[in-house]
């Protein structure tokens, strides 16, 4: 199976109208398979990444958000970060992605208003965290979660200044990063964003640790990320799972560890090529490329 | 007694506070009375998982008036992470021995279907819990509600407030929804059981990983949101390995030996909790949801195959949940 086998196949199943959906079996367009895709086929495909973006552009919401998939309600969810990455060097989409960006600055994970903080100081401890250190949620009015506080980080890194209007995103990423640090597993890695609870440590998930990891690049020296990239070595050396492997590989590239054996193990699985889960299959491409992928979501090397 | 134009501005004033504080009291939060005037339960022995479940089911099936011939019959198992050694999960022996009880009953389609709720890999979870490849030695599809099409479904009881949810399409249009359930407790709701297990069936893709939406809108009233708007059919629920303890994640493995099935989500649940040895009665979404949903009580469940009686010991909780405990 050829990279530019599973790059065909991405592109046949592009909607009419730009987007991709999650699933073969849906015709429902849906932002975050499409963002992937995109990532994936990158310049290959000039006529699909113009359809493409055309429909990201359509599905934006009045209030600078994009929706989880097109005819979705207009509150806005964590695929903006998503979003904002993929359009990064699309000149004519600039004023959509900052308006995106200045949406992603003024959401926030529940926990950092103060009447949630003093809740969950006083009456609501059974989850360990401090809500001081707060990032973001997948949708508004909940608290925050690793994967969406990742992607906002490396979102906001993408920006060229802190100027315009997003004065605050330095501080909002550093906040973030600090959430990131306090959720980690008590044995390394992170899982959704509860690492102790009623007392006991909760396992990892690789491909929460691997995106929690991207968005830590920057930081190898620090022990937690230390641990994670340790627990997700031995976590992915025996993985069978394409899209937590297909993360784990852009994650241990980035942080510069041997992925040879890992692609060769994604490479060798059954079936790649009929992939129901569209994401699934973009990572896959991501992964196999991922130079390119890690490039594309401003993860220098 | 003469009344000035002030008085009955003031007095109308107190009675349309007085009303908007008290009306949520009184007035019922559920669109539809749907008991049924008699619920049935059967709880099966069973001490471990074998190729014997397809038997065990296909004869505890008979007891049912059920009719699935032509009909798209969906399973529902409790699939929420993967964790080693612990029983966590519905097993996926049972689910098999479903698929293949619908399937022998006339089912023109039997599909798995479950959104993890901790795990956003469904395809992790599904190869280390052993399902993947029975599903697919099987020749039974399986789909991830987390991703699956999504339809705008207005709620059909307002105990959270809200008015709609984006639910799967899988499930929607399913003829006969099963929810297989690993007897488990919990320590948000004290259980997890037929009702808790809909969970899984709000999409992580629209609403996150965990369905934080749920927690924050109550946990026991989107439980009872979610099972007056997606009717469950049947239950088979899983309780040969049950848990106790930090449930649903970090419990204890339970050996409980025991298969409930049941025509009614609420005499499922409340039939479970008493073999747990709890009071269903102190469970806030089953006494709730038998107000409307099903039958809790024994007076209206025949109960056919082995005595409930409460265990010996009864399930361990969280201290929360103690309260639980029947006397």
């Amino acid at each position: 199976m050829a990279l530019s086998d599973l790059r065909g196949e991405l592109t046949r199943r592009q909607l009419p109208c730009g987007g991709w959906s999650a699933l073969t079996s849906s015709a429902q367009p849906a932002v975050e398979p499409t963002c992937y895709s995109v990532l994936a086929l990158g310049s290959q495909a000039t006529d699909v990444g113009e359809r493409a973006y055309r429909f990201l552009l359509r599905a934006q919401n009045p209030n600078g958000s994009w929706p989880v998939f097109l005819g979705d309600d207009h509150d806005g969810s964590w695929v903006t970060s998503l979003v904002a990455i993929v359009l990064r060097d699309v000149v004519p989409a600039t004023p959509a992605r900052l308006k995106g960006l200045r949406w992603l600055l003024s959401n926030a994970g529940k926990e950092s208003d103060w009447f949630w903080k003093w809740k969950f100081r006083t009456t609501d401890r059974h989850v360990r965290f401090d809500p001081d250190k707060f990032g973001w949620p997948w949708i508004p009015d909940t608290v925050s979660w690793v994967v969406p506080t990742a992607f906002a980080i490396l979102a906001l890194n993408q920006l060229p200044c802190s100027c315009g209007g997003f004065e605050l995103a330095h501080a909002r990423v550093n906040r973030g990063v600090e959430m990131l640090m306090d959720r980690a597993c008590p044995s390394g890695g992170w899982n959704a964003g509860n690492g102790v609870v009623y007392g006991a440590g909760l396992a990892p998930h690789p491909d929460d640790t691997a995106i929690a990891l991207l968005a830590l690049r920057d930081r190898p020296e620090d022990p937690l990320v230390q641990d994670a990239v340790h627990y997700l070595e031995r976590a992915a050396s025996v993985l069978t799972a394409r899209w937590s492997l297909a993360w784990a590989i852009l994650a241990l590239a980035a942080h510069r560890r041997p992925i040879a054996p890992l692609r060769c193990a994604l490479l060798a699985l059954p079936d790649l090529f009929c992939i129901e889960d569209t994401s699934t299959l973009a990572l896959a491409c991501l992964a196999l490329d991922h130079e390119h992928a890690l490039a594309n979501l401003g993860v220098t090397l | 007694m003469n009344l000035t134009r002030r008085d009955f501005l003031i007095g109308s004033a107190a009675l349309a506070a007085g009303a908007s504080v008290s009306t949520p009291f009184f007035l019922p939060r559920y669109h539809s009375d749907r008991r049924p005037k008699q619920s049935r339960v059967a709880v099966l022995h069973a001490e471990q998982y074998s190729q014997q479940l397809d038997q065990i089911l296909g004869e505890a099936l008979r007891l049912f008036p059920i009719n699935v011939r032509g009909k798209t019959v969906v399973l529902k198992p409790n699939l929420v992470d993967y964790l080693p050694g612990n029983a966590i999960n519905t097993h996926p022996m049972l689910v098999l021995a479903a698929a293949e009880a619908f399937r022998r009953l006339g089912a023109k389609s039997v599909v798995v279907a479950e959104g993890p709720g901790h795990q956003r890999d469904t395809q992790l979870v599904l190869s280390q819990s052993g399902y993947q490849e029975s599903l697919r030695d099987e020749e039974i599809r399986f789909v991830d509600l987390n991703r699956d099409e999504l339809i705008r479904t207005p709620l059909r009881a307002s105990y959270t407030g809200m008015k709609q949810l984006w639910l799967p399409r899988t499930v929607l249009e399913a003829d006969f929804l099963v929810s297989m359930p690993k007897i488990k407790t919990h320590h948000w709701s004290g259980v997890t059981l037929a009702m808790k297990n809909m969970f899984g069936i709000v999409p992580g893709a629209r609403y996150g990983w965990p369905k934080n939406i749920l927690h924050w809108k109550g946990i026991q009233e989107s439980i009872l949101d979610l099972c007056a708007t997606v009717p469950i059919h049947f239950v088979i629920a899983d309780g040969i390995v049950a848990v106790e303890g930090n449930g649903p994640l970090n419990g204890s493995p339970r050996p409980l030996g025991r298969i409930v099935l049941a025509d009614d989500p609420i005499a499922a649940d409340a039939t479970c909790a008493r073999l747990m040895g709890f009071e269903p009665e102190r469970i806030v979404h089953i006494r709730e949801g038998a107000r409307f949903l099903g039958n809790s009580g024994p007076e209206r469940i025949d109960e056919v195959g082995e005595i409930v009686d409460p265990p010996a010991e009864p399930f361990d909780v969280v201290p929360e949940f103690r309260f639980l405990h029947a006397l």
